[in-house]
């Protein structure tokens, strides 16, 4: 089974959105890994749903995120070793064409005609990330009324072991 | 603006797990940096079958993949992936996307190219003598074809796990013609004739063998010898430089020299013979030009000396064994060798034990491991370990 790799970093003629500039020294100007100690469980449809607030101060540069009532502190990570951020190819119709043709070329004898082919791109070249190791702690009585109602919602699940 | 809300993706259910994280090792990441600026620019292939652990090939190299666990997450996040183009300054709240939640890092360990399998693939497609019509006859009868499917370069990009620079180098080491797309190891017995008729014809038609002009060679060979171009084209680039531009070849002469004698030696395997008359025939093969540059170092690795002691005065033995056909396990191939010969000088054994260890060192080690050394008045030798039967 083959399965191809390509790079697709955005250029100058990106057409991606960027994130937000305070969010840019963190990542890639497109992408930003966050690390969580634990995972973020929910229940139900999530999609669009909110999370939580990120702030980072413009003073310290420190990352904050309020998570409903629960405050959480993070800080910025070299990486030793810069990861690659992988997308799975999504079937656009120009994408359809290039798997038919592939199809096409590998007809007759070959092992590898049963497995489907599929491929993936690199999007980003990450060599930072945003790391909160430390436990949540909870906040009272200074949460907004919008962050409150969307509380129930997520919480930060316990780290495992 | 220093404050965002993070929300999930919009589209959660197709975005999860569609992102992966690759860790590069620092030749990589700046070949994919590199790369962003290239036309056409580099790209790697993940390869392997069900049951094989996959490798992650460049166009020259091969890496091991691994997958590492992490006992925390990342998020990958992102700028809205749906509505992409309108900017507005406008937001009251900049939103920012969790596009996945990861719990793994895939790793990438440098490995050699896993070219083995090829011996296995390539067995019972040899190109003989005699072969030079079988295209007629498969062509005008389709159960010929059926019989034997065809193994092409493609199959083999497939099917081997190693880079396509690492596949072509091991397709050439092992002698594989590619005639109509298909991998066929040519028959070393054929090969030795065809290097014969190239010394013969660049003498007989007083060509220089470091600038030979391709043309006349290959004409001249397929007019007197029925030997195809397409064969004798690729016999060439594996012998010497191919200069396409001014239409000439640049002869390899040891690595011709050495062939021919590899094939003459191989009729000895079991039967040795006389290294005396071995080398007269060896000379008279290659002919006059290059008999000075006949020696049996070019076949290191392929022989074994033995003396003679019935005849008067003693004279030295020399049969075919090859080291390319004895075990890669360091264990099975110090048992084949004390098989063989009960004790070995360290110049014998080392060409044996070359394409098991990188370097002098590492042979160094497995010599300790495997063998033990004793030191007589002739210097040291090397015998087995272990009587392991008793």
């Amino acid at each position: 089974m083959l399965i191809d790799i390509n790079i697709d970093l955005p250029g100058p003629s990106s057409t991606r959105r960027q994130l937000p500039p305070q969010l840019v020294q963190f990542g890639t100007e497109e992408l930003v890994l966050i690390e969580l100690q634990g995972a973020l469980e929910v229940e139900g449809n999530k999609d669009g749903q909110l999370v939580g607030k990120l702030r980072v101060d413009p003073n310290t540069k420190k990352p904050t995120m309020m998570i409903g009532h629960h405050l959480l502190e993070g800080k910025l990570v070299n990486l030793a070793k810069p990861l690659a951020v992988l997308q799975k190819h999504d079937s656009t119709p120009g994408a359809g064409e290039e798997d038919e043709a592939a199809m096409a070329v590998e007809d007759g004898y070959s092992p590898r005609t049963t497995m489907q082919a599929r491929s993936w791109d690199i999007i980003a070249m990450v060599k930072k990330k945003m790391v909160f190791s430390k436990r949540p702690m909870p906040v009272v009585g200074t949460g907004s009324g919008k962050t409150s109602n969307a509380a129930p919602l997520s919480r930060i699940g316990s780290k495992a072991g | 603006m220093t404050e965002c809300e993070l929300r999930f993706s919009p589209s959660s259910s197709t975005d999860t797990g569609a992102f992966k994280l690759l860790e590069l090792p620092a030749d990589l990441c700046k070949l994919v940096e590199s790369s962003a600026d290239l036309a056409t620019p580099a790209r790697f292939t993940i390869k392997g079958a069900t049951d094989e652990d996959a490798v992650l090939c460049t166009a020259d190299k091969t890496y091991t993949v691994r997958s590492v666990v992490l006992s925390n997450s990342i998020l990958v996040v992102t700028s809205d992936p749906s509505t992409s183009h309108t900017e507005d300054d406008d937001e009251p709240v900049q939103e920012i996307f969790i596009r996945d939640q990861l719990n793994e890092v895939i790793e990438l360990v440098p490995s050699v190219p896993r070219l083995h399998k090829l011996n296995s693939l390539l067995r019972g497609r040899e190109y003989d003598e005699g072969h030079e019509d079988e295209d007629m006859v498969s062509e005008s009868d389709d159960e010929v074809t059926k019989k034997r499917q065809k193994f092409t370069y493609e199959d083999a990009q497939g099917a081997i796990q190693a880079s396509d620079a690492e596949l072509d180098k091991g397709l050439r080491d092992r002698r594989v013609l590619i005639l109509n797309g298909e991998l066929r190891p040519i028959a070393r017995s054929h090969l030795t004739t065809i290097l014969e008729l190239i010394l013969t014809n660049l003498v007989s038609l007083s060509l220089p063998h470091a600038a030979a002009p391709i043309a006349t060679l290959l004409s001249a060979l397929e007019d007197e010898h029925d030997i195809r171009r397409a064969v004798s084209r690729q016999v060439l680039k594996w012998f010497g430089r191919v200069d396409e531009y001014r239409g000439t070849w640049e002869m390899d002469v040891d690595a011709v020299i050495r062939e021919v004698g590899l094939g003459l030696l191989r009729a000895y395997r079991d039967e040795p013979t006389y290294d005396g008359a071995f080398l007269a025939q060896w000379r008279k093969a290659v002919g006059d030009t290059f008999e000075d540059k006949v020696s049996l170092t070019l076949l290191s690795g392929n022989y074994l000396v033995s003396i003679d002691s019935l005849s008067e005065p003693p004279k030295t033995l020399l049969a075919y064994f090859p080291s390319s056909e004895l075990p890669v396990d360091p264990w099975a191939r110090f048992a084949e060798l004390f098989l063989a010969r009960p004790r070995w000088k360290i110049e014998e054994i080392a060409p044996f034990l070359a394409d098991i260890s990188v370097d002098a060192k590492e042979r160094d080690k497995l010599l300790l491991k495997h063998a033990r050394a004793v030191t007589d008045p002739d210097g040291i030798w090397y015998t087995a370990r272990a009587k392991y039967n008793g």
